[in-house]
């Protein structure tokens, strides 16, 4: 099954793709928009600047087709800038609008120290998901009272730290850098992958 | 607030793990992949390497090390050594490295610290700061520490930060590999006066100077010769914090 990355020039897809190998799944890192019927499962990665993400999705033409092709089922993971790119609109970018999945805006953290770097407890919500020990390193983060919050986390005071929707999950934690909780997330993507559309 | 971390360092040279005595005197401890994966077993939550001879001898860190460490863990990775700009920034993350260190490139151009900021965000971008006591005070040195700039160590942790540092790696120079316990007045200054978590370096012995530091004010602890030789376990380092009620992850 191929894990399709789109890592827009963000920074550490290399610890994902390795990530995604261990789950039992082959990654690929995407180049082009026609590459996505071709995949059965989508992670946007995350260790970047949210504007800088926007800005590389507009300028690749990708926005229309990935819209398309989550709205059309592919199961899609955003680790942590990937998944503030879920969310409406992010104040480390206001005049960016995002994606739009999640109906949310995100905003700095206001703890002690910012970033909020290390692990920190992931506790879910919702029977449907997990509770558990996490890796984050970021300074913003989506309102922990998204419509899809899945679990929650604090830092000064709580955020979503994992939102779901039908085929869309979004973590704010590195699953890939998260030991055997973020092996079993990543693993949970792979499971959902489906055949592709077309073959190639 | 995230748990306290107890980091290890694997200090690397020639594709092996090496570590000294105040920088200098470098001997083997090992195969850097292995060692990696151990501390990871052993409950480590994170690890940073250091490719301790890349600046001195004008070529970046081996990213070969850093592709066959990454492959291998599931916990996050720093990478220092020789970065001299953003092109050797981009190659260390690309090679795997979660986090980037800097250090000798950032003093010679702090403008670095923002342009990589502004691309990757600072949770990415590690100011690696070596602070050697001159005079009752601390400054910057560069090179492996072989070069003091008279810079006030303090004072460019907080330019760094606010460049777009998003966390201070600050190593006493006096302490490393000695074993006498980290330096607890450097770190609880550090700590108040910088808004970015701090890790400690340098000095750590036995499981309560770990307790100790992280008390001061530290967000992680870093150690590499008491891990190397065996001379301590994560598990009784972070067994020590928890009866002193500082939160570590279990």
């Amino acid at each position: 099954m191929s894990v399709g990355i789109l890592a827009l020039g963000a920074a550490n897809s290399r610890s994902l793709v390795h990530a995604l190998r261990r789950a039992g799944a082959d990654a690929v890192i995407l180049e082009r928009p026609e590459q996505l019927p071709a995949i059965g499962a989508l992670v946007l990665p995350g260790v970047a600047n949210v504007g800088y993400l926007i800005q590389e999705l507009d300028r690749g033409n990708w926005r229309t087709p990935l819209l398309a092709a989550i709205g059309n089922g592919l199961p899609t993971l955003g680790i942590c800038a990937g998944f503030q790119l879920l969310c409406t609109r992010s104040e480390e970018a206001p005049e960016l609008p995002a994606l739009g999945i999640f109906c949310g805006t995100v905003t700095k953290l206001r703890g002690e120290k910012i970033p909020h770097m290390g692990w920190s407890r992931a506790e879910a919500t919702t029977s449907a998901f997990e509770s558990g020990w996490a890796y984050f390193a970021h300074s913003y983060a989506p309102p922990a009272a998204l419509r899809e919050t899945l679990a929650i986390t604090q830092c000064g005071a709580a955020f979503a730290s994992a939102a779901g929707t039908g085929n869309v999950i979004g973590v704010q934690f590195h699953p890939e850098r998260s030991g055997e909780y973020g092996a079993r997330l990543l693993q949970r993507l792979v499971r959902m992958a489906r055949e592709p559309i077309h073959a190639g | 607030m995230p748990a306290k971390r107890i980091i290890a360092c694997l200090d690397v040279k020639n594709g092996r793990v090496v570590k000294g005595v105040r920088f200098e005197g470098l001997r083997d401890a090992g195969d850097p992949a292995t060692c990696a994966l151990q501390y990871c077993r052993e409950g480590i939550d994170e690890l940073v390497m250091l490719d301790v001879s890349a600046t001195l001898e004008g070529r970046l860190a081996s990213l070969q090390t850093v592709e066959r460490i990454s492959s291998e863990i599931d916990i996050p990775l720093t990478v220092g050594g020789g970065v001299r700009g953003e092109d050797d920034a981009i190659a260390i993350l690309d090679a795997g490295a979660d986090k980037v260190a800097l250090n000798t490139a950032a003093v010679a151009e702090p403008a670095v610290l923002q342009r990589l900021a502004s691309r990757y965000g600072s949770q990415c971008i590690v100011l690696s700061i070596d602070a050697r006591r001159v005079n009752g005070g601390y400054q910057v040195a560069t090179r492996s520490a072989t070069q003091t700039t008279g810079q006030d160590a303090l004072q460019w942790a907080r330019i760094g930060a606010a460049l777009g540092a998003g966390e201070i790696l600050l190593t006493a120079i006096d302490r490393d590999g000695t074993l006498k316990g980290f330096d607890l007045a450097l770190i609880a200054d550090f700590s108040r006066a910088l808004d970015v978590p701090l890790i400690a370096s340098g000095g750590a012995r036995n499981a309560d100077s770990f307790a100790d530091a992280l008390a001061a004010g530290a967000d992680a602890a870093l150690a590499a010769s008491v891990f190397h030789d065996g001379l301590l376990s994560v598990a009784a380092v972070k067994q020590r914090c928890r009866e002193r009620a500082i939160g570590v992850r279990p």
